[in-house]
């Protein structure tokens, strides 16, 4: 954060340095541990919140009994369904861990400075090495948050009294605390390392997490629930009874349940210690034992759930059971929820050791914002795809009945963590890589060899193949080929295969980067010119070396200004093009050139623009045109084309009216077709873009903007090239550069990919039905991405065509073919295979959170621009409510009625789908242009930053110093309600694109002074950037920043809010727990759910 | 050779007409069969031609100028219009006037006087002065080689410029590339496809002149010193002092055409669109204001408007085969395309000149519409490597008494007496559509006007002005008749230091009724112009007249002229004899006949554009030379002397030299250039075989200095294979067919021609047939 684009290196540095130490904990999570009781979580709206509070506690059970709420709570009759310990909260804990992944130190400022940036770059673009992946891509890494729920530990142990199944589940109610504390402590330790390691990774260390990892892990011994059972031990969710059990009950139980399930979990994952420990998450290092509880729980659980006996305990159930409960009590019963006892994500712990597949089955993946590290053992990392469902239903009515989406969240370039292996390469040769002859599937672990090896059978169609017969192997006494585990593609859920010709329609092209600027007055006065040649001048150095790499550059504004950079010329030639209805590129060469030949040149010109159009009175802009023109000029090659725009693009091709003011001026008539100016004006862009697409260029738009500039029309580019928007409004030449430039930065220096396409084949019985993400579709089974990069996410929902077989496996592979920016012709391969069920109960334990999350999120966006607002929020609610219906009526032992009861794995969707309510995109009040970056920013969003974006983590900084030792740099989460936000406190809250620093009004000066050295609140600006001050705790803040963005992948761009300001509106809107002007509090909105879901069920 | 005994037939006035005594009838006149034609050269200079500081006075009714050949009463301070007859009084500022105080006008020497007019005659301090306009339009679709000739020849020019003309610049290859000069941070340059039509508003939109830019009055532009850096033309439009520098930076990294041409393809060149871009260019920053467009075309255009062919090499450039069989799937569309473009500009006043080198064809055959009807000038070349266009285009922008003279924004009104209408003008103009009783019902040419438009003349710029009568039959008009005619030429023009200037020719000629004795016809025919006009009409026909045979329309026009005016008994060819004043016409036909005006298909249609375009505008004199060439002849007994243009002229210790026009052959007999080969001229005692060799050269250099284009010089030795630069334009009196007859040292011309002999008795033949 210091100093926006500086002297990057020591940044990196020192996230990394820090980060480190605490490899395996952070503070924050440490403190969690009390949380920890994730695991079951049962949330007994009763209960106070625990959330911050569990932070202190180092004991696994301890927890969350010492909350006084509890006790005031426990008066309810909720029960905890589950036994399982009562909070609901389990995995919930995913948002706020967010903070382990790393982040690429890219986009931090540091970037720049050597180190960072270079070790970036190489790994990936390479695809080579995957040495070098871990430090470059460092950053990226995902943390798995906290995997099991931890955050909430919320939950509340309601305990037994509820009664509800207290008997059941021995662990249940008791434990709730208990239980759940571990499992959370485990997790969030992890993560918190996570995060470090990913900074670090990214920078310097990588070294760091595998040692941290490794510590840490084996200590813990606890049997992973998950690693173990798959089944049982992802129990661990379990279910939390929000009711009023909670309270008394945790202490006690914890230790109980501790020692029974413990045993039980090794048991299946044998020793989860040393071997193991990595792997699992298991581990909770320090509270070893706690974990065993899961299992307990799960067996528990069995008899009473549905169909799905044992495992329950991962479907936790959760509930709520408000006292509410009863029907009539509407919003009175909603007052006696407590609000601390409802589920609310958990921070995570350090990095988890993730191995994909155990024993011979699939093994879950922990939630996608926790800090984990993945071991692939055939299926591939969960960052590369995450099914909704880590179980698949075998019928296509069990899907139905259970109201959720099948869908496949794909990401294929996904950053790995530091300490993963990289992605290996195999090259076959001229011939090519093994496949199908049927339906071309690519070869992979879950090609069953069979006839001695002479044939294969495809796990894709269920072909039988003849061997290639240099490829031939014998087969071991176990059916594997001996050589399966040399080769990767027959041991690795992801590899990369060495595209042969056949894969080459030409050769691969160069790495061409266009970058378009606007250089209309309205561009060249509010700095934003100044700001994008200041950017794109640094970011060349960044741009891969050699003669592969070509550059071109362009302004334009009523005309588009080509320039001639030719070496050979004095100086560069500046080439207008004035026909902006019908454009054309002035030259066939010279207008794209290697950057060796013209660095000096372009370094010159960058320099100049700004200046050059000083006295332009030129207001109008020709984006279309300009775009166009640039397309023209890259055409033979293909590339990205960098587009800065500035204001509404009124002139020549694609010229746009300022739909905006149209419709508020005549608002009676725009009222219902509102979201029809969320759609594209014309369809001129939209086939511009397919053109685009067709040739290979991927544009993507920076917007530097004060005004309206319709992006729902101009989006439309970038979402079918590959791109990707950029907003930065209103632009402020003081604080916008430096994100401008990391932005850039990042966007050059990530790993990515070019002219790729993407074919999901999937097992008989189960195709896919549609994708959706930012490409080009021109044939129904693939996707063009004329550009692909490790950000970009694409949502592949699934149908069955067919039934499955129960017990059998269903296999997904994505195959990726792309150019790498060094040349070499690719396809990555990433296969997934997961078990099929027949038990309804089975889908709810092996939900996937993030990704349910991800797909509804995505839907959502989907339908923003085509349906009212209203309609769409009741879309969302209700498919939440149908969820919880399904569950609620078909897997959930109902004790009372009255309660309401969320599986385990899912018991924070209400929370979030009440924050998706809220969000930007679905809030009546937004700006168009808001809402409409809002859903194309969604479209492309990658699972672990789904959550973040409605749900944004919080923490207060005016306190930093207050917590010490604990060796984590993120101070703990805090819930998103004003409750928690004090007066005297300045709290931090970022959604991983924007951060936004709030003063309340009696805030200590001396702290205001010293991080930010303003004297009084009333000096705080509204643009600002963040400086590193000589004092400690500046330092802090200025650290958790870069930690932040590290683990983003983003710079972040600063706002400063005081209370009683309109930056404080926007600071408060963001609490989504409350309730306000875009909805009902999170209590309340629950209450909503069970009466809906109450009425349904009568 | 009758022309050069006589140095200035054309006198003061510079007029000379195929007739100088008219028949009084239609009739008689059609009969005259060489129409009733005047050839003017409107600015020539001449020492006598008084200039005279104010305003000519003007006829009420017919707007003619006052002139020698009014009446004047001096008493009452009235002149009587010879052409109207309407009566004027002086102004008061004539009150002075007395038999013995003339003004210049009046003058009877005077036929011819020259205005100098200012806006604002009383204060001409504050006249504006027009700096000359220059846009250079170059092709850079060439090889390197080429281009180096061409920057290097541009940057000669714009070293000769006077400082503050201002300079343009506009390239072309693939796109028309307008190079904005003003702009000092960087090159920049405004790219407009070739593929395109542009019209002039987009131009000026496009190049960012639009509304704002445009001066309200056209034609007459004010204020431009300060007014024009309001409009943009500052930006590309430079006086030549200030961008001198970065025009030649400029140029020097001006590079061919960075578009690739594929194998087997022509390059693309838009020279359609780079031209209309200039057009606008100039339209939009100088309204009515002299500037020229320089074009320095290298090769045919192959894109977007004014296409001639395609860009496929396995096409050929169309011939004048091609043409006659209608198989030209450009022509029609490039000229339409150029005709458009020339109506730009003439109604902007600007001029297009063409500097065409090139093996091939560039187009000059369509784009001769708009460089004609604008005034321009234009050289076809081999090479920008060749003197002919190097020279001429030095020429051009040479200051001194070597200058061309250039001048802008011409009009031309003839004012003629009752009864003689106006067919029609050949020559670089364009009618200015001015209807008026003098007007004819059929048109030659420019016709439908009394006024015409030259954006751009020169000193040597003659037009050929038919006439026709009236078809009423003047001979029963009572008595009043006037026996004198009167034809009144009114040129305005800016010269080259920017003013206005107006000539005001008066001619007189007499009628006579030819019906009752064609004697005074007789010895008012000039031979000369007759041919030329002939040539001149000929040609246009040739153009307009689909399927016209040219050679036996002149053959039939040469009999009938014959039959009318020579002496013979019927059907007894022997008796025929001719007039001394027509002795020589049939020898012009018979030349005119051969040569390359009649002759086209030994030339591409480029080439016979450029012949023609030339042929219409030069003088009698020039064109006359063109048709039949001059030949001298050299040799130790004598002094050089005219030598027939007959083969039998070469002789193998004679040195020739061959003057037509186009080019200039020196010709070494065959022992000459022994000797010559021999080194015999560089030894002291051979001074007179090295002055022999030199006095030829001397001569053509002297031909060379005077002429623009410049002539392609040939020297060549007999039987070399550059000698048939001479053969083809020598009276093949000596073929293979009789060459047994010949004398040793002679040579043979290889053709089946007729020889001018044969010619002569057929026509003899012929024209006393009953």
């Amino acid at each position: 954060m210091a100093a926006p684009v500086p002297p990057g290196a020591p940044r990196s540095g020192a996230n990394a340095r820090q980060q480190p130490p605490p490899p395996n904990f952070n503070p924050n999570y440490q403190t969690n541990p009390n949380s920890l009781a994730d695991n079951m979580q049962n949330l007994n709206l009763n209960r106070p919140f625990t959330m911050p509070n569990s932070g202190p506690r180092p004991p696994p059970f301890g927890q969350q009994p010492p909350f006084p709420q509890s006790s005031v709570s426990a008066g309810f009759p909720v029960a905890s369904r589950s036994g399982q310990p009562p909070g609901m909260v389990g995995r919930p804990a995913v948002v706020p861990s967010g903070p382990p992944q790393s982040t690429l130190p890219a986009n931090v400022l540091p970037g720049r400075p050597v180190g960072s940036p270079v070790s970036h770059m190489p790994p990936f673009g390479s695809g080579l090495p995957s040495a070098s992946l871990p430090s470059s891509t460092g950053g990226a890494v995902l943390p798995s948050v906290a995997f099991p729920s931890s955050g909430v530990p919320t939950v509340s142990v309601a305990p037994p009294p509820a009664g509800s199944l207290p008997g059941s589940f021995l662990s249940s109610s008791p434990f709730t605390g208990g239980p759940a504390v571990p499992m959370s402590n485990a997790l969030a330790g992890p993560l918190s390392n996570g995060t470090p390691a990913v900074g670090s990774g990214a920078l310097p260390g990588p070294p760091q997490f595998p040692s941290a990892a490794s510590v840490s892990q084996p200590p813990v011994g606890p049997p992973p629930s998950m690693m173990s059972a798959r089944p049982p031990a992802q129990a661990s969710a379990m279910h939390s009874v929000l009711g009023s059990s909670a309270v008394s009950s945790p202490i006690t139980p914890p230790l109980p349940s501790a020692s029974p399930f413990s045993a039980a979990p090794q048991s299946r994952p044998p020793p989860p210690g040393s071997p193991y420990g990595p792997q699992a998450w298991p581990m909770q290092p320090q509270q070893g034992f706690q974990p065993p509880h899961i299992p307990g729980t799960a067996h528990a659980q069995p008899s009473r759930m549905f169909g799905m006996p044992q495992q329950l305990p991962n479907q936790a159930a959760t509930t709520i059971s408000p006292a509410m409960g009863q029907p009539g009590a509407p919003l009175s019963g909603s007052s006696k929820i407590d609000p601390s006892q409802i589920p609310r994500p958990a921070p995570s712990a350090t990095p988890i050791v993730y191995e994909t597949r155990h024993g011979n089955s699939a093994n879950p993946p922990p939630p996608a914002t926790s800090d984990y590290i993945v071991r692939d053992a055939g299926n591939c990392s969960p960052r590369y795809v995450r099914c909704t469902l880590n179980q698949i239903p075998c019928t296509a009515d069990l899907l139905t009945t259970s109201g959720m989406q099948l869908s496949l969240l794909v990401q294929p370039m996904a950053l790995p963590h530091p300490s993963e292996d990289p992605i290996q390469v195999v090259d076959f040769g001229e011939s090519g890589p093994v496949r199908c002859s049927r339906c071309k599937g690519y070869i992979n672990p879950f090609m069953k060899f069979i006839d001695q090896g002479r044939k294969f059978i495809c796990n894709l169609c269920g072909f039988t193949d003849d061997t290639p017969r240099d490829y031939h192997c014998n087969l071991g006494p176990d059916g594997r080929r001996r050589d399966a585990d040399e080769r990767p593609e027959l041991c690795k859920g992801t590899v990369e295969f060495v595209a042969s010709k056949e894969y080459m329609v030409r050769d691969p092209m160069p790495s061409v980067y266009f970058f378009l600027i606007d250089v209309s007055m309205n561009a060249v006065q509010t700095g934003a010119t100044a700001a994008a040649c200041s950017a794109i001048s640094q970011v060349i150095a960044d741009l891969p070396e050699g003669p592969r790499t070509l550059v071109g550059i362009a302004t334009f504004d009523s005309t588009v200004h080509f320039y001639n950079l030719k070496r050979a010329l004095q100086q560069p030639l500046m080439l207008i093009i004035p026909d902006i209805q019908d454009v054309y590129t002035p030259l066939e060469t010279d207008v794209i050139v290697q950057l060796s030949e013209c660095r000096q040149h372009l370094e010159l010109l960058l320099e100049n623009i700004p200046t050059m159009f000083q006295t332009s009175t030129t207001a109008e802009s020709c984006f279309g045109a300009a775009i166009k023109a640039a397309f023209l000029a890259m055409k033979c090659t293909g590339g990205k084309l960098l587009v800065f725009q500035s204001v509404l693009p009124s002139v020549g091709t694609g010229a746009l009216s300022s739909r905006e003011a149209e419709g508020r001026t005549n608002i009676s008539a725009s009222e219902k077709e509102a979201h029809k100016l969320l759609q594209p004006a014309d369809k001129i862009l939209k086939t511009m873009a397919i053109e685009f697409a067709e040739y290979q260029v991927c544009v993507d738009v920076f917007l530097t903007t004060q005004s309206y500039v319709d992006i729902a029309s101009i989006s439309v580019i970038p979402r079918t090239t590959g791109g990707q928007v950029y907003y930065y409004y209103p632009f402020s030449a003081v604080s916008d550069p430096a994100k401008l430039y990391n932005d850039l930065r990042w966007n050059i220096t990530r790993p990515q990919g070019f002219e790729a396409v993407m074919r999901v084949r999937c097992s008989q019985g189960i195709q896919v039905h549609d994708y959706s993400g930012n490409f080009c579709r021109r044939i129904p089974t693939d996707i063009d991405l004329p550009g692909i990069d490790c950000d970009k996410c694409i949502l592949v929902t699934l149908k069955h065509d067919d039934k499955l077989q129960d017990g059998s496996e269903c296999a997904f592979q994505c195959a990726l073919l792309y150019t790498t920016v060094y040349g070499q012709r690719r396809i990555r391969v990433t296969n997934l295979s997961l078990p099929c069920t027949n038990m309804l109960s089975n889908l709810f334990r092996s939900a996937d959170l993030d990704a349910q999350f991800a797909n509804f999120l995505k839907q959502a966006a989907i339908e923003i621009p085509t349906a009212p607002l209203m309609q769409v929020r009741d879309q969302v609610t209700n498919l939440c409510i149908n969820i919880l219906l399904s569950y609620r009526k078909f897997c959930a032992t109902v004790s009372s009625s009255g309660q309401l009861i969320l599986p385990e794995a899912l018991k924070l969707l209400p929370l979030y789908t009440l924050a998706l309510i809220k969000s930007t995109g679905l809030r009546n009040d937004g700006r168009i242009d808001d809402r409409s970056f809002w859903f194309n920013y969604v479209s492309s969003l990658s699972t672990p930053l789904a959550v973040p974006l409605v749900y944004p983590r919080m923490f207060a900084i005016h306190n930093l110093n207050s917590k010490e030792g604990d060796g984590s740099i993120l101070p703990s989460t805090i819930p998103l309600s004003s409750e928690h936000v004090s007066d005297d406190g300045i709290y931090l809250l970022e959604n991983g694109e924007d951060v936004l620093i709030y003063f309340g009004s009696s805030v200590d000066l001396n702290i205001v002074q010293q991080l930010f050295g303003f004297t009084s609140v009333d000096e705080v600006p509204t643009q600002f950037v963040m400086q590193q001050f000589d004092n400690p705790l500046s330092k802090k803040l200025n650290d958790v920043v870069n930690v932040i963005r590290q683990q983003r992948c983003s710079y972040l761009r600063s706002k400063l809010c005081k209370k009683g300001d309109p930056s404080g509106m926007l600071f408060l809107s963001c609490m989504v727990e409350d309730k306000n002007a875009g909805g009902a509090s999170y209590v309340e909105f629950l209450v909503h759910i069970h009466r809906q879901i109450q009425m349904k069920m009568s | 050779m009758s022309e050069m005994a006589n140095t200035d037939p054309e006198g003061i006035d510079a007029v000379r007409m195929t007739w100088n005594v008219w028949p009084r009838t239609k009739v008689e006149a059609s009969k005259c069969v060489v129409p009733l034609a005047a050839t003017i050269s409107p600015i020539r200079s001449h020492p006598d031609i008084p200039t005279l500081p104010y305003a000519p006075l003007r006829c009420r009714t017919c707007t003619a100028a006052l002139n020698a050949f009014a009446r004047v009463d001096f008493t009452a301070k009235i002149w009587i219009c010879p052409f109207c007859y309407q009566r004027n009084h002086f102004p008061p500022h004539y009150a002075m006037i007395s038999e013995t105080n003339l003004p210049c006008e009046l003058y009877p020497q005077y036929t011819t006087v020259q205005y100098a007019l200012y806006p604002d005659p009383n204060n001409p301090a504050s006249a504006p002065q027009f700096p000359p306009v220059f846009v250079f339009v170059l092709d850079t679709c060439m090889i390197e080689e080429e281009l180096g000739f061409v920057k290097s020849a541009m940057k000669q020019a714009i070293g000769l410029l006077p400082e503050n003309a201002l300079v343009g610049f506009v390239s072309f290859g693939t796109q028309a590339h307008v190079h904005e000069l003003g702009f000092s941070d960087m090159s920049k340059v405004y790219v407009f496809r070739g593929s395109k039509e542009v019209s002039k508003e987009q131009v000026l939109e496009q190049l960012g002149l639009g509304a704002s830019g445009r001066r309200p009055t056209p034609g007459h532009p004010k204020g431009l010193q300060n007014g024009y850096t309001d409009t943009g033309v500052n930006r590309f439009l430079l006086p030549a002092a200030d961008c001198e520098f970065t025009l030649n930076s400029l140029l020097d990294e001006l590079h061919t055409d960075q578009w690739p041409v594929k194998a087997g393809q022509r390059a693309l060149r838009c020279t359609g669109v780079a031209l209309s871009v200039a057009a606008g260019l100039l339209g939009a920053c100088m309204p009515g204001t002299g500037a020229r467009i320089v074009a320095l075309v290298g090769g045919p255009c192959t894109e977007g408007p004014g296409t001639i062919v395609s860009e496929d090499l396995s096409e050929p450039v169309r011939s004048h085969k091609d043409l006659d069989k209608d198989a030209v799937p450009y022509f029609k569309k490039a000229v339409k395309f150029y005709d458009s473009l020339a109506k730009q500009l003439v109604s902007q006043g600007h001029v297009l000149d063409l500097f065409a080198s090139a093996l091939d064809q560039v187009g000059v055959a369509e784009m001769k519409v708009a460089v004609e009807r604008t005034g321009g000038l234009v050289v076809l070349a081999e090479s920008f490597g060749h003197p002919v266009f190097k020279d001429s285009f030095k020429r051009m922008f040479e200051d001194g008494e070597q200058s061309l003279g250039l001048c802008f924004n011409g009009t031309l009104e003839i004012n003629c007496s009752k009864d003689i209408k106006i067919q029609g003008v050949i020559g670089p103009c364009t009618s200015l559509e001015k209807k008026g009783p003098n007007v004819a019902d059929t048109v030659i040419g420019e016709g439908n006007t009394t006024a015409w438009k030259m954006c751009g003349l020169d000193k040597s710029t003659c037009l050929t002005v038919l006439f026709d009568l009236s078809s009423s039959d003047r001979s029963n008009a009572p008595g009043v008749a006037n026996p004198q005619l009167y034809l009144q030429f009114l040129t305005s023009y800016q010269d080259p230091d920017g003013k206005t200037m107006l000539r005001v020719t008066t001619v007189t000629r007499q009628w006579v009724d030819s019906a009752v004795s064609s004697e005074e016809l007789i010895q008012g025919f000039d031979q000369e112009t007759a041919a030329v006009v002939m040539a001149r009409v000929t040609s246009q026909k040739m153009e307009m007249e689909e399927g016209f045979d040219a050679t036996r329309w002149l053959d039939r026009n040469l009999i009938r002229l014959c039959s009318k005016f020579g002496d013979y008994r019927k059907d007894d060819p022997s008796s025929f004899t001719l007039n001394p004043c027509f002795s020589l016409f049939p020898q012009f036909m018979f030349n005119l006949r051969r040569s390359q005006f009649m002759q086209v298909f030994n030339n591409s249609p480029d080439e016979t554009a450029y012949f023609r375009m030339l042929l219409n505008r030069e003088n009698i004199t020039n064109a006359a030379v063109m048709i039949q060439p001059s030949l001298i002849a050299y040799s130790f007994n004598s002094l050089p002397q005219p030598a027939l243009l007959d083969v039998a002229s070469i002789s193998a210790d004679r040195i020739l030299l061959l003057d037509s026009y186009f080019s200039i052959v020196i010709f070494h007999g065959m022992t000459i250039a022994q000797w010559r080969n021999m080194g015999y001229q560089n030894q002291p005692e051979h001074q007179a075989f090295a002055q022999l060799l030199q006095a030829p050269q001397t001569d053509a250099q002297m031909i060379i200095r005077d002429r623009f284009p410049v002539p392609r010089l040939v020297v060549c030795d007999q039987h070399g294979s550059q000698a048939r630069f001479l053969l083809a334009k020598l009276n093949p009196s000596a073929t293979y067919n009789n060459a047994n007859e010949m004398a040793a040292g002679s040579d043979v011309i290889f053709t089946d021609d007729v020889s001018l002999q044969v010619f002569f008795e057929h026509l003899q033949k012929l024209a006393v047939q009953s």
